[in-house]
This record gives C-alpha cells, structure tokens and sequence, in this order.
C-alpha cells in the first residue's frame, strides 16, 4: 500500500490541510507557540546545547549541524544581527518548503523568533522564491495574525524581547538561494554570492552576522524546544541526523508528492517502491536523482542506499534537498542532461569565470551531440571541463552543474556515443543561442 | 612576527596581507585578473588559486589572508592546472585578436596565456558577440574582449565615487556596460583603460596610435595641479602618445586624473611656438633676443613667472631679474584667483587640486609672491612659463617679451617670443602643496628650436656685450 507511511510519528504532514493555517489551530492542534514560551525561560546557550543534541542538520542541502552554525554568531558583535529563512526553494524537484508555509506559516514564525532570540536578532527576513505568490500572501497573513496576537513584535510574551519580521520576495533568481547571493539581493544589490570569509555569520545581511536558516531547519526548532534535542534526535536512525525529514518526489513515479521520513530509515529503493507506489505506467527504472538536479545521478543498481545525507554521500552522490527524481526507462538522459545544463548555464551569476563559460560550454556541447555533430572526444571533453569547474568556483553552482554532466556521462555513455554515431539525432538545427549575440544594455534575458 | 611558507621560500608577514602580495615580495608571481591592490578583493576570476596544505580545494591567493605557519604551493600540479583551465575559459569567447587590438604588448590576458595557458584550444563553438554603445569621450569599449573581472565597476563605485559602470544580464551573456548605455561620467575615466586587463575598456587619445611595446617611458611627475601625481610619459619619435599613472601611496596610489593625463597634448601641439618670433615672424636666436632686448630696454618692467616653473628655473628667474631690470617686480602666477598656497584646497574628493600649476608651493617657499593684478605703473611685462600656468590679462601693457611654452594666439600681441621647454623636455623640482620635492624627468628633446630656461637667459646675459662669439674661440676655450 504505497503513501506516506503512518507507523512512526511525523512532525508534519497530519497539518498539511487548509484548515491548519490559522493560529487557532496551531495553538490547539500543534503546542502553538507554546516552544516560545518555553525558550523565553532558557539560556542562548542552553537553546543551542538542546540544537546540537537533536542532531538536526540543514535541510536546505547542504546539511551543516545547525546548534553549530547558531553558536558561530560572535556574541560581543555591536552590530545589528539578522536571522534569515532562506525560502527560495530553487533547486529544481524541490517543493517541501512550499508545503509548510502554505499550511503551517506559524511554525515558521515561531521558530524564527527563537532563532532570533538565540543569536540575539531583532529582525527577521524570510525570503521566498518569487514564483511563491500565494505562499508569500499567506506568510504576511500569518505574520499579521502572529503580530496581532503578540507573538512578534515588542516585549514578546513580555519577555522583553523584541523581534520583527518580514517577508521578502525574490525575483526569480537560483543563485538567489546560494545564502550570499541571498543576501546581497536582499539588500537590494545584484543577485551574486560573496566571496567567503568573511562568513555570513561574522558580516551577512546588511554588514551585521547572520543566520541563514532552510525554512524545514527553522520549523523543527519549536519541536525541538518543546520535546527536547534527544527525542528529536532519536526520531533519526542514523547517528548525527536527527528528526524527521519532508522528501520531496517528482518524475516518473506513481505517486510523487511529499513525504515525510525519518531520517536515514528508507532507502532510495523503498521510497520509490514503497511509499511512492512504484515507477509510473508500471515502466523499469533507470535512474534516480537522489538530491535536486545539481545531485549526481544514481543508476537503477544504486538504489539500495539508506537516503540520508552519509551514505548517499559515499556512494558519490548527495541527499541535498531530498528532492528525488524518478526516471524510467524511456527518457533519454542526453536530452536530460541538456535540459539540466540548460538550467544551470542560464542561472550562472556570471561572476566567476568556470561557471560564466564551463557551463555554457557544456551546454554548447550537448546541444552540439544531440543535433548529430558530437564527436567521439566531445565525452573526455565534457568530463574535463566538469573536472575544471568542480570546486573551483566562487561558490557552490559550478559544482551543481559539473556533478549532474560528469554522472551523466560517466554512467550512460552508450546513450551519448548513440548520438554521435548518428544512431539518433534530434530534429531541427542545434540553437545557436541568438546567433550567440548576448544582447544587452539594460536588457534582462529571460 | 608570523612567517608563511610559499614555495618553499620562508616569508614574514603582518596580519590581513594576502598571499599574492607576500609571494610578490619572495619572487613569486601569483598570476590574476580581478584582484587589483587598489580595489575590492572579490576572487572572481580564479586564475590566483593555489594549493594551500590542509585545506582541500585550492583557495584565491587574492583573498586568502596569510596565518603563521601556513604551507602554499604557486605552482603544483593542480595549481597549475586549475591556471591552464581559466585561460581556457577566458579565451573560449574571446575574439583574440591581438594583432589589431591596442592593448596588446601590455595585456595580462595575453601574457597570462602565454605564460600558463595551452597553445590549443579545444573549442569549436561559435563565440559570444556583443553589440557596443559609446562610452563618451575617453574609453571606447569592445565587450567581446571582456573576460568580466569587474574591475571597472569597482573601481568607479570605490574609487571615482560613481557607480556608472554596472553588470547587466546573467550568466554567460553578462554584459560590462554603463547603466543604460550612457556615456561615462567621471573625470578619471583613463583609468579604466589603465586597470582593464584586456582591451575591453582603451583610450579613444591613444588608440591605434602607437604598439605599446615601441614607446619609450619615463618616470615623471604630473604638472596638472599642485597635488603632483606621479606619472610616466610614454613616447616615441620625441612625440609623446601617453601618459599613465605611477603607484604613489602617498600621493596618488594608482589613479590619475583625466585633465593631468591628456594635459601633455600641448607640447606637441602644431600651434605651439617653437622657433623664435619677432612681431609675428619667425627669426634666428640671436636676432629675436637682442629684439627682446631692445623692446624692454629702459622701461619699468614686470617680471611674470608662471608658477608650472621648476625650482631651479624659479632661481635662476630670481637672479636674473633685477641683474637685467633693475627696478624691475617678479611676481608669480599660474590659477586665476590662487595667489598663495592658501588659497589652494582639494578640487575633488580623490586627487585634484585647486592650484591648476605644479610649483605654487615652491615659488611660495623660495619668497615671491603671485601676482593678482598688474602693477600700476607698469610699462612692459616679461612672461615666463612652462605651459601650464594661465596667463593674466595683458591687454593693457604695450610690450609684452614671452619666453616658455606658447601657442600662437596667446602671444599673438607679443613683441617677441623665445620658445622655452615644457615639463616633458626638462629635468627639474617641483613642491607639491604638502611640501613634497619631487622630480621632473625629461622624456623628449626640446621641440623644434625650444631652449631650456638656462640657455635662453644666457643668451640674453652675454649677447649684449657683442655678437656671438666666433667659434674659433670656442674651440681655443675648450681645449
């Protein structure tokens, strides 16, 4: 019987309803609130000693242990600090965050107060993807209702503490959601990443340290703060990774959507089979994206992998974002890779010079491939350049876009010397991007 | 003190210094684009990474701060490699072509590539093309050779004080451009060419001029205003094609500006005066000095030196003065309305100055004063300056003698003119507003029959007694 699985405690999918919106049922349903009291009686660091106990890791991706990352924020700082809630949600398959703050906004709220009352912020941002409308309407709806009620604003819950937060929206940026390139658009200026040190935590939003939370990190903190940092860990299965932990599921699967799992209990062929009912149209897998589109590919074998954020990682591949992408036997991967290149070459800030030009050069040569004037070098070639972007840029995108394409290639070769062979080809002219005119003068590419 | 270790050579260090400018003092050449020690550190061309040990993906020598101890391979295999990838990147686009590009000769692109990229290229892709808008006066821009370090937009937010220079698009298609296409705002504009480490942003003065590689260069000072820029005059055939700025932390750190840059073009102006005139027409030395001498003979004479004068001329000026007029004021001038190094302020926030002369402090230290009107009374006027100082109104002085730097219409009225030598065909000192000597180096030969200050007062000195000596005589005194 595929579906999200009922025989362990879940955090949050039971809310994931219209009616669990409003704070009337966050309070009476989900301990509304109640966190914040709680956390008002505890030290910052007694806050954070509970944080390094729930083992909970980043769910925007990159995983970092985030009682760690809170107790980066220097406390002697006269500067004004900021918590930021990264809710760009763009890496391609994912939409959990989209969930909670379409159902449950006040959790948001409210782990965001506690993270700011933690690292000593008086202000909050939550920035959102910019194609979230309706979330984002949602949110203000939220933050009013949460304002209205005194739980944001002066002389919280008459603690003394004092916490505002707003909600920006972006404009449609992946680079946006690289927490530098974050901050920099929401200070107004060109959506790139900075170079680092210094740390955001040390000069983020605005000059001041900060804090850049996924939503999912900063709506587990009430429950970390209400049942403790042990039970939250324990809800894991593997040692360092607590909690429960919302996958995203997308592509060719009977039932994509998104689950909640404990973390490390599942692995990549349960999910699949098991919760997600099997590959659609009863079809043979061929490959899963275990982590976003920037993860390396898995091949059908590879599967039998616990999907959490270690042994995902040893098979060299990532969890990521847990955004898993299911796809069976009829898709061509050349076709894919050329559509995942695309997305990357076109979300390269431009800044730095390996993404700026490798990743339009692969694009350029799969497009080159699939329109039947690859050659047989092009392969090596395309494996150097991914070996000359990975971890040498300025920030993350560069190794997002090489991973994918090195897998690729590697692991579906024959698919690609098919098309070199001329065995297939795809119609039409290859695009030559404009006559590769890059037009500008104020002009915004779409 | 902390020490560093950077091939193997031991270095010293103090805190926040980074790892290209401490490799620079061992010998160690970090190659780069982006990072300029005057601008921001943004690490985004990646041509500086180096293997750091211990630490496990190269890092940007540019931004990396030095710690005691730290182990740093220049060149490593995977230094290296990384330094031969970023060459392919940047030219994949890149129209290379040097033999008709200015900058070529003195292109870090280029010798980057020669120096650490791959004579091959693996790339059969059609190359990226941009279209350019005027950029005004100064800087004519080629996008398509821009490898997109960023320096230009750094330096006119950081340094120029106006953020004109802008990245418009995304990704691959990243234009370097101005916002909306205007023309460039500043008055330090050169430097955008100066800084660009590509002929993507050159000098509209300059361009298909001369190949860097033929001009002869000399280190000088600029005479523009009192601030005293330190500057390099580049020539070629005594004709002078450029002048860039010299590094001078304590004066002007990289910059110079746009008027002290192309003030040069005077010197080898067809309309400037460099044979001896006599009421308009050309004449010999000899005959347009004793005409100078007759002209002010027995009247009350003014003596007006332009305070773009060296030191030394100033003395020899303050000698021969009342020697030859006795009775005779010698007064300065150089800026309308500056008469003393009071009056004297910064023109701008980065570098220029009010006093529009290089010398005003120096005339001030040596007891003359500057002249803010012409004395009642005066009854002829010798003019003297280097080519920068602002004459003074003297339509109302019957005879005016000019020796120094002139066009044709500004002494269209004198009696006589004896062309002189502009700061670029001297040696000399000048004091800049805050006390600082500094020296003039001649870069070109005197232009046409131009004397130095010396030799024409000389002339004038020795010439009275009888005609030039024969010489025979000459000969007889020097052996």
């Amino acid at each position: 019987m595929a579906g999200q699985p009922k025989d362990f405690e879940t955090l949050y999918v039971q809310h994931f309803h219209e009616e669990a919106r409003a704070l009337a049922y966050y309070q009476a349903k989900m301990e509304g609130y109640t966190a914040l009291k709680k956390a008002f009686g505890m030290t910052a660091d007694a806050i954070i000693d509970e944080m390094k106990k729930s083992n909970l890791r980043g769910r925007g991706g990159a995983g970092f242990p985030t009682g760690m990352k809170w107790g980066f924020i220097p406390k002697q700082s006269t500067k004004e600090k900021y918590l930021v809630c990264n809710a760009d949600e763009s890496e391609p398959g994912t939409f959990k965050d989209r969930d909670i703050m379409r159902y449950t906004p006040h959790l948001l709220i409210e782990g965001m107060v506690i993270g700011g009352f933690v690292i000593g912020a008086h202000h909050g941002y939550i920035y959102i993807r910019g194609e979230y409308t309706r979330e984002a309407k949602l949110l203000d709806a939220a933050i009013d209702e949460a304002y209205a009620a005194g739980f944001l604003g002066k002389n919280i819950l008459g603690s003394g503490f004092d916490f505002d937060l707003t909600v920006h929206r972006g404009a449609g940026a992946y680079i946006c959601g690289e927490e530098t390139g974050l901050l920099n658009s929401l200070e107004g200026k060109r959506g790139e990443p900075r170079v680092k040190p210094p740390f955001p935590a040390q000069a983020g939003a605005f000059g001041g340290p900060t804090i850049v939370n996924n939503v999912e990190t900063l709506t587990d903190v009430p429950f970390i703060i209400n049942r403790g940092g042990e039970w939250f860990s324990k809800l894991g299965k593997l040692e360092k990774s607590g909690g429960t932990r919302l996958f995203s599921v997308s592509g060719h699967v009977n039932k994509p959507g998104v689950y909640e799992l404990p973390s490390g209990a599942y692995t990549l062929r349960q999910i699949v089979y098991d919760v997600c009912g099997g590959v659609l149209d009863g079809k043979k897998l061929k490959a899963v994206i275990p982590g976003g589109s920037s993860a390396p590919v898995l091949t059908a074998d590879e599967i039998d992998v616990i999907a959490d954020i270690e042994p995902i990682m040893k098979i060299g591949s990532m969890l990521g974002s847990a955004a898993i992408m299911v796809i069976h036997e009829d898709q061509c991967m050349v076709q894919l890779i050329e559509r995942i290149t695309k997305f990357y070459a076109h979300e390269s800030c431009g800044q730095c010079t390996p993404c700026r030009e490798g990743c339009r050069w692969m694009e350029d040569i799969i497009q080159r491939i699939l329109h039947g004037k690859g050659k047989m070098e092009d392969l090596d070639l395309l494996l150097d350049i991914t070996n000359n972007i990975n971890g040498k840029t300025l920030c993350a995108l560069g190794d997002a876009a090489a991973g994918p394409v090195a897998s690729f290639v590697k692991k579906f070769r024959p698919e690609f010397e098919a098309y070199i062979r001329g065995e297939k080809r795809l119609a039409g002219h290859a695009p030559g991007h404009g006559g590769k005119h890059a037009e500008g003068h104020g002009e915004q590419h779409g | 003190m902390a020490k560093c270790t950077i091939d193997g050579r031991e270095v010293e260090f103090t805190a926040g210094e980074n790892l290209i400018e401490i490799a620079r003092r061992v010998g160690v050449e970090i190659p780069y684009f982006c990072y300029h020690p005057g601008l921001s550190v943004v690490a985004q061309c990646r041509m500086c990474a180096v293997e750091v040990e211990k630490m496990p993906k190269l890092q940007t020598a540019c931004s990396t701060p030095a710690s005691d101890g730290m182990i740093v391979h220049t060149d490593s295999e995977r230094a290296k490699s990384n330094q031969k990838s970023i060459m392919e990147f940047l030219l994949i686009n890149h129209p290379l072509d040097c033999p008709i590009c200015d900058k070529a000769g003195e292109c870090d692109l280029q010798e980057n590539s020669f120096k650490y990229g791959d004579a091959y290229m693996r790339t059969s892709e059609e190359r990226r093309t941009y279209l350019d808008l005027d950029m005004g006066p100064v800087i004519k821009k080629n996008m398509n050779r821009c490898i997109h370090c960023t320096r230009c937009i750094r330096f006119g937010a950081e340094v120029a004080g106006v953020r004109e220079m802008v990245a418009v698009s995304r990704g691959n298609n990243t234009e370097i451009t101005t916002i909306d296409g205007r023309p460039l705002e500043t008055d330090y504009a050169g430097n955008y060419a100066d800084i660009c480490p590509t002929g993507s942003l050159t000098l509209k003065d300059f361009r298909f001029h001369k190949r860097a590689w033929m001009l002869k260069k000399t280190a000088t000072v600029c005479e523009g205003c009192s601030k005293g820029c330190n500057m390099e005059i580049q020539q070629d055939n005594n004709v002078i094609e450029r002048c860039i700025p010299r590094p001078n932390m304590e004066i002007n750190r990289y910059w110079l500006c746009d008027e002290g840059r192309f003030n040069y073009h005077y010197v080898n102006d067809r309309s400037r005066i460099t044979a001896p005139t006599s009421l308009g027409g050309k004449t010999s030395w000899t005959s347009a000095v004793a005409a100078a001498k007759e002209a002010l003979k027995g009247k009350k004479v003014l003596v007006l030196a332009g305070s773009d004068l060296t030191q030394e001329e100033a003395k020899l000026l303050i000698e021969f003065a009342p020697k030859a007029f006795p009775g005779s004021t010698l007064l300065h001038f150089g800026t309308p309305g500056i008469t003393a190094t009071t009056q004297d302020a910064p023109a701008d926030t980065l570098l220029k100055r009010k006093s529009k002369t290089s010398n005003l402090n120096g005339w001030e230290k040596l007891g003359v004063k500057g002249a803010d009107s012409i004395p009642a009374g005066t009854e002829a006027v010798l003019v003297i300056r280097g080519g920068r100082a602002e004459l003074p109104n003297l339509d109302g002085v019957s005879t005016v003698v000019a020796i120094g730097v002139f066009n044709e219409s500004e002494v269209a009225a004198a009696k006589v003119t004896l062309p002189g030598t502009s700061f670029s065909e001297k040696d000399g000192t000048i004091v800049n507003y805050e006390g600082r000597e500094q020296r003039l180096r001649r870069s070109i030969n005197p232009v046409g029959q131009s004397k130095q200050l010396g030799e024409i007062l000389m002339l004038w000195t020795h010439s009275a007694a009888a005609a030039p000596r024969p010489m025979e005589s000459v000969k007889g005194v020097v052996a």
